[in-house]
């Protein structure tokens, strides 16, 4: 039999994936968020394939397009909003326009997916809410994101990410005890996780309507996204204790911890068997500790002293070692190791460049720029990038001319009235300065162009 | 907690008030309220999760398990070492909490893969049954026992094979570290969380070090992207009847879930720095310490930052941090400067002190004519033990007290979506090893 790893290699070679099929082929979603939150779940079923036509105000565009690092542009626009908008079809329409109103129940009236994550109420009072939505499509699936849901008490009060994490309690979470050390979560994981999530259950509801032909409407906040990942109300029912901040630890796994090496990096190391930590000590010569009876029982090795004691050993072990020595025993013994990966590192891994992980990609507007690969590998139908980020309102005319069918003259009226519009000179709006937009024929569809 | 409570409903945003009365929307919120007794959208297929020491392959399984999948546990008798990871070793009869909170709708049936020829050839006779298999084993292990995608695939074209571990199935590096185990602390470090996560690096040591974050975040990651995966080749399967392998690598899942780490690796010549309590894009956007505790406050844009001026009352700061590019902490002590003069305010209220001026503030501007009202966005950081007490999660069901004969009664977190026609459910918990091998013969066997 052939090899596994040569196997594997073509199964899921990287270099194939333009070739292989689409799940979301045909797949129509009209998306009405903003930021990252929404924006995510609408994302990924573009990945797969889907046709997602993201609204955006005139003039003004998602208010994420500006919201870059350090506010460092990247060929005027945002270089980390590439990634989070990839794939999209880019229509600048106000939503709120009684003369928008039309032409996105029109849109609705093909559509299989609808986003939204305004306000709650904000939606349905503008009349593209599940309520007016649902009557044209009866069965829609329609997806309302919020920090606090459709209902209860709070669900008006305005929220992002950073409130989520905080009313959920993972904010209190990370950082030292006995300390006024608090972190939050980095890069926005309280609009990530539950974008991801969101994709789920828009799968889900999708599986649902394949088998039923009935649609659905998904209430998910971003506070019981987080809720859903933390043990720690089991814990406090079960054992009637809190469980705070724990540093650098992870006090569930065997000498899990953060280390400094030898040569000054600092990595994480943990045991998650009794045979891996077999695998530590033998590493560390020191098997005696196997027969210790603070150790040798899972359990036990647990117990906040013990495991204090074990870290110890583990810390005064790694002091005497580079880095890459421990990776490379963890590797030998069979323990887990590894070092701090940040954004360079991350971006310039071969590791990653090989597998796909960060993809080198090159885009008709702006260019080459490195994007992550999608988080799960699909061998028959993967996920892919065509296309990155675009500037507000520049598939306009591809969308409204072609699918809906308008005319030069229906476009002129709706941009007299600001129904529609594109980008002004601000960076994160605008195409880059180099690029003749003129000869663009998607964004002039319709228009004789000269390449 | 008084702010929490249900008594007359104030809307604290500009446009939602036109909603109060839209009939249908009422009776669709009403519809989401009791997941109790609707179907699960995946109850007519079953997964297998064979996967050993890697919490993420249970998580994914729960995934399916609350959307109404039959989720078959395949572990040796001495049982997944997953039951033992369990802070400072708390558990109950041998579970540890972290199993016993991802116990939902699982069967439970003792074989040994690893070991035993005439188990492996029970798992294939088991797989050519189901939709969906998880390992966690190294790379081509299943394979090399006769039972992995390869292999099982031949007999069932429909199934859909995760396997997840550190470095994927394919790529040198796979083949090079494929003994390497998982660990939620190695998937934090390794793959780009913990860089951007902890202290200035002037502060003492530790403090300065990368950090983690409080919880499994990176078992979490990569458990959701491979049952968010599995799902998608649900969908393929549905519509073709085929089949197909996943490979999800730990090592990606931050890195690939954010995207940030690659792009402005790319963008920008140096990574970026820890920066504590601050934000590297929008300002404010982080917590203070106030008279009971902690607040978060988000007020980023320039009309939200002046409108958190005024419920300060310090409007003298606005000459100095008008716009944007003053807040944003390119240059650290002039954000650490207005971090503090903010103290200086947060420290003379309550939490929901500060929460119930903002919302008072949100009120007046959802009803002012300009668009420039701005919303400081406030809340108290809750603990655990505070968001369990909050009827907001009460009234959405988000935990559940569940009963097992063996554990007694506890608290799981539940129903992270509202859905009207097909909710994510628990319908019970149990962690038993072994206790559903005679069910699971009768039915597939």
């Amino acid at each position: 039999m052939e090899d596994y790893f040569s196997y594997t290699a073509k199964l899921f070679d990287p270099a194939k994936i333009k070739e292989k099929p689409e799940v979301f082929k045909g797949l129509r979603v009209l998306d009405f968020t903003h930021v990252i939150y929404g924006p995510t779940a609408a994302r990924i079923l573009a990945d797969y394939g889907a046709e997602v036509i993201k609204l955006e105000l005139p003039f003004y565009g998602d208010l994420w397009r500006p919201a870059t690092y350090w506010g460092r542009y990247w060929k005027h626009s945002n270089p980390i909003w590439h990634f989070v908008t990839q794939n999209k079809y880019f229509v600048s329409l106000d939503l709120k326009h009684p003369d928008a109103k039309d032409l996105i129940y029109k849109m609705a009236k093909e559509a299989d997916i609808v986003l939204e994550n305004f306000a709650p109420g904000t939606a349905e009072a503008w009349g593209v809410g599940y309520s007016s939505i649902s009557k044209i499509k009866s069965d829609i699936i329609y997806l309302s994101c919020s920090t606090y849901g459709q209902f209860g008490p709070m669900r008006y009060f305005p929220g992002w990410d950073l409130l989520a994490q905080a009313a959920s309690g993972v904010l209190s979470l990370n950082g030292f005890p006995d300390t006024e050390r608090y972190y939050k979560l980095p890069d926005y994981l309280g609009d990530f996780v539950p974008g991801n999530l969101g994709a789920m259950s828009l799968c889900m509801a999708l599986y649902y309507r394949n088998k039923t032909g009935k649609g659905q409407y998904i209430d998910l906040s971003q506070t019981d996204s987080m809720i859903r990942l933390l043990p720690h109300f089991t814990f406090k029912s079960v054992t009637g204790e809190t469980l705070g901040r724990t540093g650098h630890n992870d006090p569930a796994m065997i000498a899990a911890s953060m280390f400094k090496s030898r040569d000054g990096k600092i990595l994480g190391v943990a045991c998650a068997t009794e045979k891996q930590f077999e695998g530590l000590c033998s590493a560390m010569g020191k098997e005696d500790l196997l027969r210790d009876k603070r150790f040798n029982d899972y359990f036990e090795a647990l117990k906040e002293e013990n495991a204090e004691a074990l870290r110890a050993i583990v810390a005064d072990w790694i002091k005497t070692k580079d880095c890459a020595e421990i990776v490379k025993l963890a590797c030998e013994k069979g323990f887990a190791a590894a070092e701090v990966m940040n954004d360079p590192m991350v971006c310039e891994d071969e590791w990653r460049r090989e597998r796909g992980s960060v993809i080198l990609f090159n885009d008709e507007m702006y260019g080459e720029i490195a994007l992550a690969g999608p988080s799960a590998r699909l061998s028959k139908t993967p996920a892919r990038t065509k296309w990155t980020a675009r500037p507000l309102g520049y598939h306009n005319r591809l969308v409204l001319m072609k699918f809906l069918g308008l005319s030069e003259r229906d476009m002129e009226a709706l941009e007299e009235k600001h129904v529609i519009g594109s980008f002004d000179d601000r960076p994160g709006l605008k195409p880059p300065l180099y690029y003749h937009l003129d000869k663009d024929p998607i964004y002039n569809y319709g228009r004789e162009v000269k390449r | 907690m008084s702010l929490f409570k249900k008594n007359k409903e104030k809307i604290y945003t500009r446009y939602s008030s036109g909603a109060a009365n839209v009939s249908v929307w009422k009776e669709t919120l009403d519809k989401l309220q009791n997941p109790e007794g609707k179907p699960g959208v995946l109850d007519d297929i079953m997964v297998l999760d064979a996967s050993l020491a890697n919490f993420s392959g249970i998580v994914a399984a729960s995934f399916f398990a609350e959307f109404g999948a039959e989720v078959i546990k395949i572990e040796p008798a001495e049982g997944d070492p997953c039951r033992k990871m369990t802070p400072y070793g708390r558990n109950v009869n041998g579970v540890g909490i972290p199993f016993m909170m991802e116990g939902r709708n699982k069967r439970y049936m003792t074989l040994d893969i690893e070991n035993s020829a005439e188990d492996r050839e029970t798992f294939a006779a088991l797989a050519e049954k189901a939709a969906v298999v998880i390992e966690a084993f190294p790379a081509g292990k299943m394979d090399s026992w006769g039972i992995g995608y390869r292999q099982l695939s031949e007999k069932n074209p429909g199934l859909i094979y995760i396997a997840i571990t550190p470095y994927g199935q394919y790529t040198k590096k796979a083949q090079e570290f494929v003994n390497f185990p998982d660990a939620d602390i190695t998937i934090q470090t390794g793959s780009g969380l913990s860089a951007q996560i902890g202290d200035f690096k002037t502060e003492p040591e530790p403090y300065n070090w990368p950090l983690k974050a409080g919880m499994w975040m990176g078992w979490y990651v990569s458990g959701i992207s491979a049952a968010l995966g599995g799902t998608i080749a649900l969908l393929y399967r549905q519509s073709t009847g085929e089949g197909q392998m996943i490979d999800i690598a730990g090592m990606d899942a931050y890195s690939s879930m954010v995207g940030f780490p690659a792009t402005i690796g790319y963008t920008w010549d140096k990574p970026r720095p820890r920066i504590g309590v601050l934000d590297f894009i929008l300002y404010p956007y982080s917590h203070w310490r106030c008279k009971d505790g902690l607040v978060a406050i988000a007020a980023p844009r320039d009309h939200d930052f002046r409108a958190l001026l005024k419920i300060l009352n310090r409007w003298d700061l606005e000459d100095d941090f008008k716009f944007t590019p003053d807040r944003i902490p390119d240059i650290i002590e002039q954000a650490m400067e207005l971090h503090r003069e903010i103290e200086k305010e947060t420290m003379k209220y309550t939490a929901d002190e500060l929460t119930a001026k903002a919302l008072g503030y949100a009120l007046k501007a959802a009803r002012s004519k300009w668009r420039g009202g701005g919303v400081p966005i406030v809340m108290g950081v809750m603990r655990p033990e505070q968001t369990m007490q909050n009827p907001q999660w009460a009234i959405r069901k988000s935990f559940k007290e569940v009963e097992d004969e063996k554990l007694g009664k506890y608290v799981v977190t539940s129903g992270f979506a509202k859905m009207t026609e097909s909710p994510p459910q628990i319908k019970w918990v149990s962690c038993d090893i072994g206790k559903d091998n005679e069910y699971v013969k009768t039915k597939y066997l």
